[in-house]
């Protein structure tokens, strides 16, 4: 099956519509959110409670027995607050730095559930298989109500989103001024957190703990490089999401053996190669140009004054000088002369150079303007 | 106990010792996470070598491995250096692509080799006594202990011959630069350490145990010391301790070790992050709770200087007045009688000269506010603790 083949058959068939949007729904919540976790400087949050997630799971199942996956879900949900909680506690109440807290969850719940999983493994009504899929993540067992779930999900979000906007904004960015202005700032800290966890939880199924990560920082971390406004970004880091679900599904149904999880989070990470180039404020391309521009800029600017130097001991300004005597000096190239000329700074005469009444004007306030931008 | 099962505690310990040594100044760098990092995307390293050698234990494909541990190390601090993100958002682009582009390789060439994302990440101790390394016909014991045991021998030996740049650097970046150590050299060569240590570990223990042996015993030593030589000794023990244990509690529960191991580690930590005498939640959640008191005794003496008139020193105004509650407010009115900084009389309270001289001190301190001169304060006072 190839791409083309994939787009015609995704409105028909049944697997691919529900797999397609499946991710895409997930694309966009977890994009939405990520944004915050990525504002926040939470970014390796996510990878600790996708991991922290899995004891969770293990226990829902010892517990139920069922391989329901929401009941499976809430298990992860809860395991991933008490990491999250905990992580809190450690970085709070002691003087370990948040990095090790993170480390420290994310390794040992991870090593419990997966003490958990080869126990139940062991077990006489040991129908566990499947229970492995959330360490790797199978887009392929979405089913309807998988999507559903999500779907209401990403509801909820974007309802309590617009809901809590102004609170969530301010916390983001001023929580000492949140403060002062009586939000009660430790509650929607839980509550942002909270469903930072959640969307998390939601994209194990699909992606798996491992790569549950990437999908919450690469589209916010793409979209923080294309707008400075919260809201735009936000929905920005939804569209790469979305985008990055689609085409990372397309590719890997269009080939065999590529697993859905590491295709989307591959196209994810282009979509954040591609906007840290090409970006127009941000990004390093244009950051280069511009620098390069600046560069020249300086160096028409050394030139100039070089020359104000010279007519400055001479009586009539536009008195002209030999083109040579500019050799010695850095900053000039011929690009540069020419570019003087152009802008009615220098006229030119052969080999001679002169200054013209503009040029030197501007020249002597080429220092002062600096001062005065400057203050 | 068999010749197995005491080959695989052999093992455990091993990597436990070679993992605790970089964990401890991972931890103390505030960079356990880059541990994490690393253990995810040294698969594409894994892979390739894979490919080259078609054995896992080959030092090549450790050598590759750790490479691309290295190149991780290198490619996040590039990206943080832009400016476009934040160090942590740069350690978690890094290697979820990396792993990513390890899964599909395998995922590709899944027909032809024989390693799967599972034993990576996972790791099966139980299975390390039985791949041998057999030199000119004679067993010499599991091909993984050998591996460790040299990984580990290095890193001692790297340990004691920098002890003191890799200190001065952790500690004081500036100073050892300006002693004439690099920095960067050092932060390299742990970086690299690391990587290796993890890539030789990985086939016994699995990626994730690895992490859980980096920083959790050194995190754990980290709350009982703040002295490197005895922080890296409890690490080392630690570290030995629950891969002993743990293999038992395994044997017992009949699961994975791996798992088993970090389960005792996590537990643990979670003893030592409760009770650590000093930087434990206890313990911490205690000298809050002291200094709270200690907070509203000075309040309460303030109040006391600043008001002369009867009704505003009554004890019953007292609680109206700072608007505490019944309790704390006799808590207070106890402490600072037991320190004779106050005496009441007909329900009318004053201070004492001993307290008026106290109060004059605080003043002082809340001017300045200089730490150091409260607790000089308490202790010129003879203060008992609320």
């Amino acid at each position: 099956m190839d791409i083309q083949e994939y787009f015609s058959l995704v409105f028909s068939d049944y697997t691919l519509r529900t797999i397609t949007l499946g991710t895409a729904i997930l694309g966009a919540v977890t994009g939405m959110l990520g944004s915050f976790a990525v504002l926040r400087k939470q970014s390796l949050l996510g990878d600790a409670i996708s991991h922290a997630a899995l004891p969770g799971i293990a226990i829902a199942f010892l517990i139920t027995g069922a391989k329901d996956s929401n009941t499976l879900l809430i298990g992860a949900l809860v395991s991933g607050l008490i990491g999250t909680f905990w992580i809190r506690g450690i970085v709070n109440k002691t003087h370990l730095k948040s990095d090790t807290a993170l480390g420290l969850i994310l390794s040992l719940f991870f090593g419990f559930g997966m003490l958990l999983l080869t126990f139940i493994q062991k077990q006489p009504n040991a129908n566990q298989a499947g229970l492995d899929k959330y360490l790797f993540g199978q887009a392929a067992t979405l089913v309807e109500s998988d999507v559903w779930l999500m779907a209401i999900v990403t509801g909820i979000c974007l309802f309590v989103l617009l809901l809590f906007w102004k609170e969530f904004k301010i916390l983001l960015f001023d929580k000492d001024y949140a403060k002062t202005l009586g939000f009660n700032t430790k509650s929607i800290d839980i509550l942002i957190t909270s469903f930072i966890v959640l969307a998390i939880v939601l994209g194990l199924q699909t992606v798996g703990v491992v790569l549950m990560s990437a999908m919450l920082l690469a589209p916010a971390a793409a979209a923080r490089q294309w707008t400075n406004s919260l809201s735009k970004m936000v929905f920005l880091a939804a569209i790469f999401g979305a985008f990055s679900g689609v085409f990372g599904t397309a590719i890997s149904a269009s080939q065999n053996n590529l697993s859905t999880g590491p295709v989307i989070v591959i196209v994810a990470s282009v979509f954040v190669i591609f906007s840290f180039i090409f970006s127009p404020n941000r990004g390093l391309l244009f950051r280069q140009i511009r620098f390069i521009a600046n560069r020249r800029d300086l160096e028409l600017q050394k030139t100039l004054a070089f020359m104000y130097r010279i007519a400055e001991t001479h009586e009539n300004i536009s008195h002209p000088h030999a083109i040579k005597i500019l050799n010695n000096f850095q900053g000039f190239t011929r690009k540069t002369l020419q570019k003087l000329v152009d802008k009615n700074y220098v006229t030119l005469d052969g080999t001679m150079w002169s200054l013209t009444e503009k040029g030197f004007e501007t020249a002597s306030n080429l220092y002062n303007q600096q001062a005065i931008n400057d203050e | 106990m068999n010749s197995a099962q005491i080959e695989i505690q052999l093992i455990a310990s091993l990597v436990a010792i070679a993992c605790a040594i970089p964990g401890t100044f991972l931890v103390l760098r505030k960079m356990a996470m880059i541990s994490d990092a690393i253990s995810h995307s040294i698969l594409p390293g894994i892979v390739i070598g894979f490919f080259i050698t078609q054995d896992l234990n080959s030092p090549l494909l450790i050598l590759l491995a750790a490479l691309t541990g290295v190149i991780t190390v290198v490619l996040v601090e590039r990206i943080q250096k832009t400016g476009l993100v934040k160090e942590d958002t740069a350690i978690g682009l890094v290697f979820p692509a990396l792993f990513s582009i390890g899964v599909i390789m395998i995922a590709k060439n899944a027909n032809d080799i024989h390693l799967d994302v599972d034993a990576v990440l996972l790791g099966e101790l139980a299975f390390a006594p039985f791949d041998r390394l057999i030199i000119s016909g004679i067993d010499v014991g599991p091909k993984s202990l050998w591996i460790i045991g040299s990984i580990l021998m290095a890193t001692i030996g790297l340990l004691i011959a920098f002890f003191k740049e890799l200190k001065i650097s952790t500690f004081d970046v500036g100073l050892a630069a300006s002693l004439g150590f690099s920095p960067a050299l050092i932060h390299y060569g742990l970086m690299t350490v690391a990587s290796v240590t993890t890539v030789g570990a990985f086939d016994a223990v699995g990626a994730i145990l690895v992490v859980a042996l980096m920083i959790a015993p050194a995190a754990s030593a980290y709350l009982l010391t703040t002295d490197l030589k005895k922080m890296l000794g409890l690490a080392i023990v630690f570290g030995v301790f629950s891969a002993i244990s743990g293999y038992w509690l395994a044997h017992w529960l009949d699961a994975s070790i791996a798992g088993s191991i970090t389960t005792i580690l996590g537990l643990l930590f979670l003893v030592i992050y409760l009770f650590a005498p000093s930087k434990g939640l206890i313990a911490v959640m205690y000298r809050e709770k002291q200094q709270r008191t200690e907070v509203s005794l000075l309040t309460f003496l303030l109040h006391l200087k600043n008001h002369s008139e009867e009704r505003e020193r009554h004890v019953n105004h007292l609680q109206e007045h700072i608007n505490w509650q019944k309790v704390r407010a006799k808590t207070v009115l106890d402490l600072a009688l037991k320190n004779n900084m106050i005496v009441i009389d007909k329900k009318i309270v004053s201070l004492t000269e001993k307290g008026d001289e106290f109060t004059s001190l605080a003043i002082d301190y809340i001017i300045t506010n200089e730490d150091a001169q409260i607790e000089d304060m308490k202790d010129d006072f003879f203060l008992f603790r609320g």
